[in-house]
């Protein structure tokens, strides 16, 4: 190394240095102290004692974790392909030559910004039971399908059915999808027009250019939301924390495994046991990430930039 | 005020991800006399911007070495050598007035207020900046290219350099234009006079504005000479071929021994094709005696190949293929012994010659000889 | 006329979700100014019969020190804002305006680093905290932004990277250092994106919910989001009214700060989906 490549290492080091600092403090001891702290009882009020893998046994012995992952896994699977249909639908509506665009746009978007805390809150008001405004909207449509299906259908009183929990949390996330329907419909805009009146001249229907014109156009876009989705998924605490009043829901139907972290490390104070669940929801969220973009290079389709 | 040495200079990128690594410059050798003009010519990519470059401090030198009076700069920032430099998209900053544009620099250096006004102010009279608009208060946003330009001439100009450096700074001007600012910035070379180093692939720019003028190929220095002696005695095949436009005409040939005792030349045709022969001069007979019966390339400027010309009665058949009238003269373009070649000439009454056939005059006492394995000139 | 027909469904299309979409907003307000047995009728009433707005001072009094939350809120919002903009610019400067080796082998690792959400790695920050003794204090809550957040520093590299090169060598010869590069030429170039990047995070620190729950322990430090979540828990019989007035409160400023920003914010939101 010359003497002026050291001098611009030293440089680039030295502005990078704030975040070199932050990764040690934050990412990469947190990541090495789990591992050893996953292999021992700490209660962080004394000093860890060696257990050897007896929390990954307790673990794997433990019906909770497993209802934990079970619930992370199914509301990832079901609310991201949900709020990603949702929001390019939306985008591709939004995307028309129609007046007060911009108006929708913000409409779409503004629930997006509702703190957690505000967001939970009101959902939880939104899913009551009887008073809900939710269930007083499906209930005039299910007594008139009972009147002339002579069906027995009732309201659920979603946050506290344990069937139903999940799919409370899922409609409040769909209603905060307006981040992607603004990323989406950038990235819409973004495909050249010539692109769809050449189709349209090659005699194609709109059904045709969405499948194999903006589609194709818009999928790094896609890719690149599916997987922070994925990440943002699969750490869900905060609206779940607050929709169950601190807790985890009827029959723990409201229980994520970052919930779980929490409950045993500030409620149980077992911190062991808390960092073998969270080096359990790392792994799951490089699995997952990793697998989205080995599928995602093969069908993304990049437009050379 | 500055005389500039450059030795034994190489700037080498290493390669990345298995390529090669990339020898931009390669052993280049000059000097820049204090108030000279400098112009490095050369094709794209020929290593001119990267030899700029290391002279302002921009890129690191691989090895040897660069003086400014004497003094080795090698190791010295760019801010300390008492250099300024005119780029090709102007680097104007944008969120910067003209004013604060030119004094920035000045600031930095710690130059007192009034003085850093008066001085812009100068500036800015001289480039034109505040006749008949005074520009001084705007955004390089709100200016025009050439005006752009000044204001990087001007921000130069303040610092009252050792040196100006230069890197195309007229190729994103339209033509008018940039004739224009050519002339202007001879002028304020005369003006300043400062030492210049100038960067272009734009030979009328390097023949108009240079003292003298490096022409520079694959990052060797291929001759150093003043504008006319590079068109006159071009160092090599490479400099003939790139300096003038249109360019040289080159044939390809024999020396055989003529009745007369002197040499003759004999092109290499393709069979059946008449070959461009002529009687060389005792004179160059003399010079290239040595070379008789070997191959060599005859160099001939277009301008030195006229129509219809008796002179020594050497003559080259030609077919007309295109004729370019450009108002004071005129380019035909011809074919013959299995080539085209140019010539140029101010008589125009050969403009609806397409297709016919052309008796050429050569004269050979501006011919340029040279030697087909090196490709340097042969010397005079 | 098939062309008037789609773009006339479109409009029906977008007229209903727009209502659906609006009407969770229309519901917390309306709710909020409804005194406490109308909250209760079945069927629900839309509107109050008349609003009483004086829910709005007695939900902040059911909450405590109001004011003090948003105090606290404000000043974590602050510190937050400043810190993770200055440090994430220099950061962002030295992955995008300076060549040195190893530079993209870094920048991956600090892309990598996107991938390790809080939950993963809070128990060894926390224990962390608890040996700096900064458990019950501010610290955790802002300490962390002057080291820089990678999502920003992401954002702000792609917006530097936009930046011609000539500028920056203008200025050396000029005679700046880098660090007066970055502060007075390329800092000033890229004012949009930094206040992405502050509003981006101003948002994100009002929100947080998870960070003050667990670093927080006195009621005096609270932040808004912890002092909400605490009415909502101590208080029987569900006061909706209350919980609706005081959700209000709480998402007022980031409205307001969207439609003063609405520009940036919203550029800002489409850049980050397209790289
Ligand atoms: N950072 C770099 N890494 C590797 N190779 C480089 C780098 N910069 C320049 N080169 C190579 O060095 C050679 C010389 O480049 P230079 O910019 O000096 O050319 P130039 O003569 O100024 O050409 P132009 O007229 O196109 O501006 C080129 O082949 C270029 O590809
Ligand atoms: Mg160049």
């Amino acid at each position: 190394m010359t003497a002026g490549e050291r001098k611009s290492l030293l440089m680039g080091v030295a502005f990078i240095s704030p975040w070199i600092l932050g990764f040690l403090a934050f990412n990469l001891y947190p990541l090495l102290a789990s591992v050893w702290y996953s292999l021992c009882d700490y209660s962080v009020l004394s000093q860890p004692v060696f257990l050897g893998t007896q929390n990954y046994v307790d673990l794997w012995r433990d019906p909770v974790f497993w209802k934990a992952l079970q619930n992370t896994v199914v509301f990832a699977a079901v609310a991201i392909p949900l709020s990603t249909f949702l929001s390019i639908g939306l985008a591709v509506l939004l995307n028309q030559p129609i007046a007060g665009q911009g108006i929708y746009r913000t409409i779409f978007f503004l629930p997006s910004l509702v703190p957690a805390i505000s967001l939970a809150i009101l959902w939880q008001w939104m899913l009551n039971g009887p008073m809900g405004l939710v269930n007083n909207l499906i209930r005039p449509i299910l007594d008139f399908l009972n009147l002339w299906l002579h069906t027995q259908l009732k309201t659920p009183d979603w946050l506290n059915d344990p069937n139903f929990a999940l799919w409370g949390l899922i409609l409040t996330g769909l209603w905060g999808t307006g981040q992607a329907v603004v990323i989406y419909l950038a990235g819409l805009q973004d495909v050249p027009a010539e692109l769809y009146e050449a189709a349209e001249l090659d005699g194609t229907s709109a059904w045709q250019r969405f499948i194999h014109i903006t589609l194709p156009m818009l999928s790094p876009v896609i890719f690149f939301n599916v997987l922070m989705s994925i990440i943002g998924a699969l750490q869900t605490f905060a609206v779940p924390y607050i929709l169950t009043n601190g807790g985890d829901g009827p029959g723990r139907s409201l229980l994520f495994l970052a919930t779980y972290i929490y409950q045993n490390a500030f409620d149980y104070w077992n911190m062991g046991y808390a960092s073998a669940l969270a080096l359990c929801l790392f792994l799951l969220i490089i699995g997952l990430s990793l697998i989205t973009v080995r599928y995602g290079e093969r069908k993304v389709h990049y437009s050379g930039k | 005020m500055a005389k500039v040495l450059i030795e034994n200079l190489y700037k080498i990128y290493p390669g990345e991800k298995g390529r090669p690594e990339k020898v931009a410059v390669d052993n280049a050798n000059f000097e820049i006399q204090d108030r000279e003009f400098m112009v490095l010519v050369g094709p794209s990519g020929c290593g001119k911007t990267t030899t700029l470059r290391m002279i302002a401090g921009l890129e690191e030198i691989t090895r040897g070495a660069i003086y400014i009076d004497g003094k080795k700069i090698n190791e010295i920032p760019p801010k300390d050598r008492d250099i300024a430099m005119v780029f090709q998209n102007y680097a104007l900053y944008p969120h910067m007035s003209v004013f604060r544009n030119m004094a920035f620099g000045l600031e930095l250096r710690g130059v007192p207020k009034d003085e850093i006004r008066h001085r812009v102010d100068s500036a800015a009279k001289t480039l034109g900046l505040l006749e008949p608009d005074n520009l001084l208060a705007r955004k390089p946003k709100a200016l025009s290219g050439g005006q752009r330009q000044r204001v990087a001439l001007g921000r130069a100009i303040v610092r009252n350099p050792k040196a100006f450096l230069f890197d195309e700074p007229l190729s994103n001007l339209d033509a008018k234009m940039r004739v224009e600012t050519r002339t202007e910035i001879s002028k304020l070379h005369r003006k300043l006079n400062s030492t210049m180093i100038y960067v272009t692939h734009d030979q009328t720019e390097a023949m108009t504005m240079a003292d003298r003028i490096v022409v520079m190929r694959y990052g060797k220095v291929q001759q150093i000479a003043a504008p006319l002696e590079l068109y006159h005695q071009p160092a090599n095949l490479f400099v003939a071929g790139f300096i003038g436009s249109p360019p040289m005409n080159f044939f390809t040939g024999t020396l055989s021994a003529s009745r007369q005792g002197t040499l003759a030349f004999i092109e290499k045709v393709p069979a059946g094709q008449t070959p461009f022969r002529c009687a060389l001069s005792a004179e160059t007979s003399r010079r290239l005696s040595s070379r008789q019966d070997r191959e060599l390339i005859l160099g001939l400027r277009p301008e030195h190949l006229q129509p219809n010309s008796l002179t020594s009665g050497v003559t080259l058949e030609a077919t007309v293929e295109v004729v370019e009238p450009m108002g004071a003269e005129t380019f035909v373009y011809l074919r013959t012994g299995g080539h085209t070649c140019i010539c140029r000439t101010t008589q125009i009454e050969f403009m609806d010659l397409e297709g016919k056939k052309l008796n050429l005059g050569p004269d050979l006492s501006r011919a340029v000889f040279f030697d087909p394995q090196t490709e340097a000139a042969i010397p005079v | 006329m098939k062309k008037n027909f789609n773009s006339t469904l479109s409009i029906i299309a977008l007229l209903g979700l727009g209502f659906l979409f609006l009407l969770p907003f229309f519901w917390m307000v309306s709710t909020s100014l409804k005194p406490l047995n109308e909250t209760m009728k079945l069927p629900p009433q839309w509107l109050p019969s008349s609003p009483q707005w004086h829910n709005y001072p007695d939900a902040m009094k059911a909450m405590g020190p109001f004011w003090l939350y948003t105090r606290n809120s404000l000043v974590l919002a602050f510190l937050n804002v400043v810190g993770t903009v200055f440090s994430s610019a220099l950061v962002a400067y030295g992955f995008s305006r300076l060549d040195w080796r190893g530079r993209d082998g870094v920048f991956f690792v600090l892309l990598a680093t996107m991938m390790i959400p809080f939950p993963v790695v809070m128990v060894p920050i926390y224990g962390l905290f608890r040996a700096l003794g900064w458990i019950g204090t501010f610290q955790p809550l802002w300490v962390p932004a002057f080291l820089a957040g990678a999502f920003n520093v992401f954002l702000l590299r792609q917006f530097f990277l936009t930046i011609p090169r000539d500028l920056s060598e203008a200025a050396r010869i000029d005679g700046c250092s880098e660090l007066r590069i970055f502060w007075q030429i390329i800092l000033p170039l890229a004012k949009p994106a930094l206040l992405t990047v502050a509003l981006f995070q101003f948002m994100a620190t009002w929100n947080d919910f998870l960070g003050p729950l667990i670093f927080l322990a006195r009621e005096n430090q609270y932040t808004l989001a912890l002092g909400l979540q605490a009415l909502q828990g101590t208080i029987s019989g569900t006061p909706w009214h209350h919980l609706m007035a005081a959700s209000t409160l709480v998402l007022l400023p980031v409205l307001v700060l969207f439609f003063l920003t609405q520009r940036t914010f919203i550029r800002g939101i489409a850049t980050t989906g397209l790289k």
